[in-house]
C-alpha cells in the first residue's frame, strides 16, 4: 500500500508570532523515505516547523514544497501529509472504525473502500478487536495506535510527528519508539518527527535537526550530533549526563589555559571552551597516603596511572546498576561527571585521578562553534597538576 | 438508664426507645394543639359575627336595648361608644349618623370543654404502649430495625390521632355553627318583630345567605348556593323544619327558617312571612384539615429524624459531622419545603377541588377539574399556542450558535456587539415587551414607519391574529439569542484546538469541520440551552401579558397567561391548579424525551 516517498523542502522559511520569531529562515531538506528527527528544548520552533509543513499555520517568508510542487497555497488536506499529534486529537464521539476512516470519508471515499482500508491498517496495529470502541474507552497505547491508523489509512506521501510519545509512560514509550521504527522500514515513507527528547531523537532519526531559537543548530547523522557536535548549544543539549565544559583564556605566552590544563601552541582566539563527555574520562582512586592495599585496586586501572591529569573529589556518586556516575569537583571547581564501570569501588568523598581521552575532546571558540579537538596539554608547567 | 453514659454505645442505643417516646408525645400533643386551635378560632370568629348581628339589631329601629341584650342570652352589654373598641364588640350606628351610637360588648360563649378528650386519650395510649416497651428493654439495645420500625408505627399513630383529632373539631364545629345560626335566627326574629322587612331582618342575622323567595332560585335578597337551595327546596320535610343541617355539593350547610310579619304591600314574594337563612358552617371554613395532615406529616419527619440520627449519640464526631451537615443544608432545605414543595403539595390539593375564590366552600372534586379540561377547547388552544410559540427556540438556537461562531475572536468590536447582544438578557421583560410594544404599533409604531418609507403598507404586527403570535416568536427570538450566545461561545472555547487541526490534516473542510467537530462538541451544550429555553417559553407570561394580553382573538393566549386569567381574573383556582398541573406534565415529559434521546445517542467521554 505504500506509494512513492516525498522529498520535503523547506526554502528559507521564517514564522513569526508578534513579536517572537519562532522559525528564522530555515533551510533543510528531507530526503524521500527519510526519517528525519526535529528536536530542541521547548520553544524553539520545531513544532511550528511541523505545523507550517501540515499547513496548519501559514509561514511569513520562504517556501515550503513537498514532492515537486510548492504548497504555500495548498490546503493542509491537499497536502498529502498526515499528522499524529502529541495528544492523539481523536475524535471522541466517534468509534475506532470511523476515526480511522475519517479522512477517506471526507474526501468522498466510498464505504466498501473505506472498510477494506480501515480493516488493513486495523490489522496492522493490532487494532481488530477495537474499532467499535470509543476512544474514551481504550488506554493511552491504543489510542496513540489508532491515531497512528489514522495517519496510515490515506497513505500519505509524508508523515508527521508531533512528540506523539510523550504522553506514554517509559515502557510503552520504549516500546512504540520500537514500532514506528520498523513501520518506517516498511513503509518507506518519509517521515518527520518532532521531539524533546534527544534520546529518542538519538535512536530513531536516520538524521537529526538540533533546534534552538528558531534556527537549525545542527543537521547530521545521529553520530555526526554526539561525535562532533556544531557548537555548545548542540553539545550541552545532545548527551545524558551533558558534556562536561570548562572555560580556557590566552595566557601571557598565547596559549589557552584553564584549571590544571595548558594547551601547546599559541591560540588564535582570546578564549575558548573545553567539552569532555563524561566517557571520556577515566577515573581513579588515589592510594591513601598510609600503607595497605590501594581501594581502587577494581578501577579501571589498576596500579599506577599513565596519565592522570589532576585530582578531584568524589562529591556524589549514583549508581545505576550497569554504570556509575560520579560528580566531582573538576578543574576551576566545575561540576563535572564522570562514568565509570560499576565495578569501581569508591566512595563520596574519595580523593580521585582523573585522565582525560584528548582525541575525542572538544573545543569550542569564543562564538561557540567547534573548532576541533584539544591538543594533549603540557605536564608539570602549572601549579595544579598532581605531583 | 443509670449508668448509661452518652460515650457508651449499648446504654446511648437503650435510650433510643424513650427518646421515640417522648418525640411522639411531642408530636401528639402538637396535633390536638392544631385541632384545638382552629376550634378556638371558630369560636372567635362566631363571637365577632356575633356581636356584629347584636350591632346591626341594635340599629333596626323598635327594638330595644333589653331585646338586644336577650340576643346574646345576657352575654352582651352595651356601653357608650367612647368606652369601647377593645376585647370582642361591635360598633353599633343610628340611621344617617356618622358616630357610632353605642360600643356592644360581647362575652364569648362558654361552650363544650374546648378539648378533644378521644384524640387525647387515643394519643395517651399510644405513647403509654412505647413508653411501656421503652421500660421492658430498658438494658437491653432496642433491635436494629427500631428506627424504621418505630418510625412506621409512629407515622400511625400520628394518622390516628390526627383523623380522631378531624372527627371531634369536626362534631365541635357543628356546634359552634349550630348556636350561631340559632343566634342568627332569633335575631332575625326579633328583628322582624319590631317591623323589619325581610332584607334588613336577613342582614340583622348577619348571616352569608338568605332566601326569602322560592329556595334555589336566584334572590334579591342575598343568593343561596343553587346546590344547598335545590336541596333544601327538594326535601319538604327540611323545609318545614324550624333549624336543619344540609349536605350539598360536598358541603354542610345550616339553615333554619324565621317567621316574619306579613310584609308591606308589593313584597308578596316572601311567601307566607317566611325567611330561609342558610349559611355554610365553620366546619367548611374553620376546618383544619390541611393543618393536621401538615403536622402529622411533619411530626413524623421529625420523629424519623430523630431516631436515624439517635445511635450517632455514641459516635460524638460522626454525630457533630452529620449535624454540622444537616445544620448546612437545613435553611435551603426548610425554604425549598416552605416556598417550593408545600406550594406545589398545596396547589395539588387545591386541584383536587371545587376552589373558587368566591366561594368559602372548597367541595372535593377528585379529578373532575382534570376531567372537565380535557374538553375545554380554550384550555388546548392555550397550549398549542404555547407550543407554536416554542418553535422559537430551535430558531433562536440557530442564529445564537451563527453569532458565536461569527464572534469567537476576541478584539474589539466583537466585544461590543456581543455586549450589545447579551443585553437583552439582562433587562426587564416589562421593559423590552413596553418598547416592543411602541415600536410594533400599527399606526405610529417605528416598525411600520420604517416599512412605509419604502413603499410597503402597515403591518398589522400585534393586532392580526395570523401575526400576533409571529411577532412575538421574533422578540422571543431577539430576547435569549444573547444568553445562548453566551453559552455557546463557552462550549466552543471547550473545544480542543487540536480536534479541528486533524480534521484539516484529514482534509475536512468547514462545513465539514463544522458538522463533525464543532456539534458534536456543542452536543451537551446545545441540549442544556434546548431544555431550559424550551421551559422557559413553555413558561412565557410577562411578554403576553404587556403586549396582547392573551389576543387577538385568543391568538396568544399561552399556557401560563391562560392559567393566570382563570385564577386571577375568573378566580377558579381549582381549574388555574389542574391546568398547572398539566402544564407541568407537559414540560416534564418534554425533558424526558430530551433526556431518552440524548441518551440513546450513546454517551462519550
Amino acid at each position: 500500500m505504500t506509494r512513492e516517498p516525498r522529498a520535503v523542502v523547506l526554502k528559507g522559511v521564517r514564522k513569526r508570532f508578534g513579536d517572537v520569531t519562532a522559525v528564522a529562515d530555515v533551510d533543510l531538506e528531507i530526503r524521500p523515505g527519510e526519517l528525519m528527527v526535529l528536536v530542541g528544548p521547548s520553544g524553539c520552533g520545531k513544532s511550528t516547523l511541523l505545523r507550517l509543513i501540515a499547513g496548519l499555520e501559514e509561514h511569513d517568508a520562504g517556501e515550503v514544497w513537498i514532492g515537486d510542487r510548492c504548497v504555500d497555497e495548498v490546503a493542509p488536506g491537499s497536502r498529502d501529509v498526515a499528522m499524529v499529534f502529541q495528544s492523539y486529537a481523536l475524535y471522541p464521539h466517534m468509534t475506532v472504525a470511523e476515526n480511522l476512516g475519517f479522512g477517506l470519508r471526507v474526501r468522498g471515499a466510498g464505504p466498501a473502500e473505506i472498510g477494506r482500508r480501515v480493516s488493513e491498517v486495523a490489522e496492522v496495529l493490532g487494532l481488530g478487536g477495537l474499532l467499535s470502541r470509543r476512544p474514551g474507552q481504550l488506554s493511552g497505547g491504543q489510542q496513540q495506535r489508532v491515531a497512528l491508523g489514522r495517519a496510515m489509512v490515506r497513505d500519505p506521501g509524508v508523515f508527521l510527528f508531533d512528540e506523539p510519545l510523550s504522553n506514554l509512560d517509559a515502557a510503552l514509550r520504549l516500546q512504540t519508539r520500537d514500532e514506528i521504527a520498523a513501520l518506517h522500514r516498511r513503509l518507506g515513507t518519509t517521515m518527520i518527527f518532532v521531539t524533546h527528547d534527544q534520546v529518542e531523537a538519538l535512536s530513531l532519526g536516520q538524521r537529526v535537526a538540533v533546534m534552538d531559537r528558531g534556527r537549525v543548530q545542527q543537521l547530521g547523522t545521529p553520530h555526526e550530533i554526539y561525535r562532533r557536535p556544531a557548537n555548545l548549544f548542540v553539545a550541552a543539549f545532545v548527551g545524558s549526563p551533558p558534556m562536561n565544559r570548562l572555560r580556557l583564556a590566552r595566557d601571557g605566552e598565547g596559549r589557552l589555559a584553564g584549571g590544571p590544563f595548558v594547551f601547546p601552541g599559541s591560540s588564535p582566539h582570546p578564549e575558548a571552551t573545553l567539552g569532555v563527555r563524561p566517557e571520556d574520562l577515566t577515573v581513579a582512586v588515589v592510594a591513601p597516603p598510609a600503607s595497605g592495599p590501594p581501594p581502587g585496586s577494581a578501577g579501571t586501572r589498576p596500579g599506577p596511572h599513565p596519565s592522570p591529569e589532576f585530582t578531584a573529589t568524589a562529591l556524589r556518586v549514583e549508581s545505576l546498576g550497569s554504570e556509575q556516575r560520579i560528580h566531582l569537583d573538576g578543574p576551576d571547581d566545575a561540576a563535572w561527571v564522570a562514568r565509570a564501570p560499576s565495578a569501581l569501588r569508591i566512595a563520596a568523598g574519595d580523593r580521585v585521578d582523573v585522565s582525560v581521552a584528548w582525541q575525542r575532546t572538544h573545543l569550542f571558540g569564543p562564538d561557540g562553534s567547534r573548532t576541533g579537538a584539544a591538543p594533549q596539554p603540557g605536564r608539570g608547567s602549572h601549579p595544579g597538576t598532581p605531583a | 438508664m443509670s449508668g448509661a453514659g452518652a460515650t457508651n454505645a449499648a446504654g446511648a442505643a437503650g435510650v433510643t426507645p424513650l427518646v421515640a417516646t417522648g418525640a411522639a408525645a411531642a408530636a401528639t400533643a402538637v396535633i390536638l394543639l392544631v385541632a384545638a386551635d382552629a376550634l378556638s378560632g371558630a369560636r372567635e370568629q362566631a363571637t365577632r359575627e356575633e356581636a356584629r348581628a347584636a350591632a346591626s339589631l341594635y340599629e333596626v329601629p323598635g327594638v330595644t336595648e333589653a331585646d338586644v341584650v336577650s340576643l346574646l342570652d345576657g352575654r352582651a352589654r352595651i356601653v357608650a361608644p367612647e368606652a369601647g373598641g377593645s376585647g370582642p364588640g361591635a360598633f353599633a350606628y343610628r340611621a344617617g349618623a356618622l358616630q357610632p351610637a353605642a360600643w356592644i360588648a360581647v362575652e364569648p360563649a362558654d361552650e363544650g370543654n374546648g378539648w378533644p378528650w378521644a384524640a387525647f386519650v387515643l394519643a395517651l395510649l399510644g405513647v403509654l404502649c412505647m413508653a411501656a416497651w421503652a421500660a421492658a428493654r430498658r438494658r437491653a439495645p432496642p433491635p436494629s430495625r427500631y428506627p424504621a420500625a418505630a418510625t412506621l408505627l409512629c407515622a400511625a399513630l400520628f394518622a390516628l390521632v390526627a383523623a380522631a383529632a378531624q372527627q371531634w373539631a369536626h362534631g365541635e364545629l357543628g356546634a359552634v355553627s349550630s348556636a350561631r345560626l340559632a343566634r342568627g335566627l332569633r335575631a332575625a326574629g326579633i328583628a322582624g318583630a319590631a317591623g323589619a322587612d325581610p332584607e334588613a331582618a336577613a342582614r340583622v342575622a348577619g348571616l352569608p345567605w338568605a332566601s326569602g323567595a322560592a329556595l334555589g332560585e336566584p334572590d334579591r335578597i342575598w343568593t343561596m348556593p343553587r346546590e344547598a337551595g335545590e336541596a333544601i327546596a327538594a326535601d319538604p320535610q327540611l323545609r318545614s323544619a324550624p333549624r336543619y343541617t344540609v349536605v350539598a355539593g360536598g358541603a354542610t350547610y345550616h339553615g333554619g327558617a324565621v317567621a316574619l310579619r306579613e310584609g308591606p304591600a308589593g313584597r308578596a314574594e316572601t311567601p307566607a312571612g317566611t325567611l330561609h337563612l342558610v349559611f355554610l358552617g365553620y366546619e367548611e371554613t374553620s376546618s383544619p384539615t390541611v393543618a393536621l395532615i401538615a403536622s402529622a406529616i411533619g411530626s413524623a419527619l421529625v420523629v424519623s429524624l430523630v431516631l436515624f440520627l439517635l445511635p450517632l449519640a455514641a459516635r460524638p464526631r460522626a454525630l457533630a459531622r452529620t449535624l454540622a451537615a444537616w445544620g448546612f443544608l437545613a435553611p435551603a432545605a426548610a425554604l425549598l419545603l416552605v416556598f417550593t414543595f408545600g406550594p406545589l403539595l398545596f396547589s395539588l390539593w387545591i386541584s383536587l377541588h371545587d376552589w373558587r375564590l368566591v366561594d368559602p366552600a372548597h367541595p372535593f372534586v377528585g379529578l373532575e377539574n382534570y376531567r372537565a379540561l380535557l374538553s375545554d377547547g380554550g384550555w388546548w388552544s392555550a397550549i398549542l399556542n404555547t407550543g407554536v410559540f416554542t418553535l422559537h427556540v430551535p430558531a433562536a438556537m440557530a442564529v445564537a450558535l451563527a453569532l458565536a461562531l461569527l464572534t469567537r475572536e476576541s478584539r474589539r468590536a466583537v466585544r461590543w456587539a456581543r455586549l450589545a447582544l447579551f443585553l437583552p438578557s439582562v433587562t426587564s421583560v416589562v421593559a423590552i415587551a413596553v418598547v416592543w410594544k411602541w415600536l410594533l404599533n400599527d399606526g405610529y409604531g417605528l416598525a411600520n414607519r420604517a416599512l412605509g418609507a419604502i413603499g410597503i403598507g402597515p403591518v398589522a404586527w400585534l393586532t392580526s391574529p395570523d401575526v400576533a403570535l409571529v411577532s412575538l416568536m421574533v422578540i422571543g427570538v431577539w430576547m435569549v439569542v444573547g444568553y445562548q450566545m453566551v453559552v455557546f461561545q463557552a462550549g466552543l472555547a471547550a473545544i480542543p484546538r487540536v480536534w479541528y487541526d486533524a480534521a484539516k490534516v484529514d482534509g475536512a473542510g468547514p462545513w465539514q469541520r463544522f458538522r463533525h467537530i464543532t456539534l458534536p462538541g456543542l452536543r451537551h451544550t446545545l441540549f442544556f440551552v434546548l431544555v431550559t429555553s424550551v421551559i422557559g417559553s413553555f413558561q412565557v407570561f410577562s411578554l403576553v401579558y404587556v403586549m396582547t394580553e392573551g389576543g387577538p382573538l385568543g391568538a396568544t393566549d399561552v399556557a401560563v397567561y391562560h392559567i393566570y386569567r382563570e385564577a386571577w381574573e375568573f378566580l377558579r383556582f381549582g381549574n388555574a391548579a389542574a391546568m398547572s398541573w398539566i402544564l407541568f406534565g407537559v414540560v416534564f415529559a418534554a425533558t424526558w424525551l430530551h433526556f431518552r434521546l440524548l441518551e440513546r445517542r450513546g454517551a462519550h467521554a
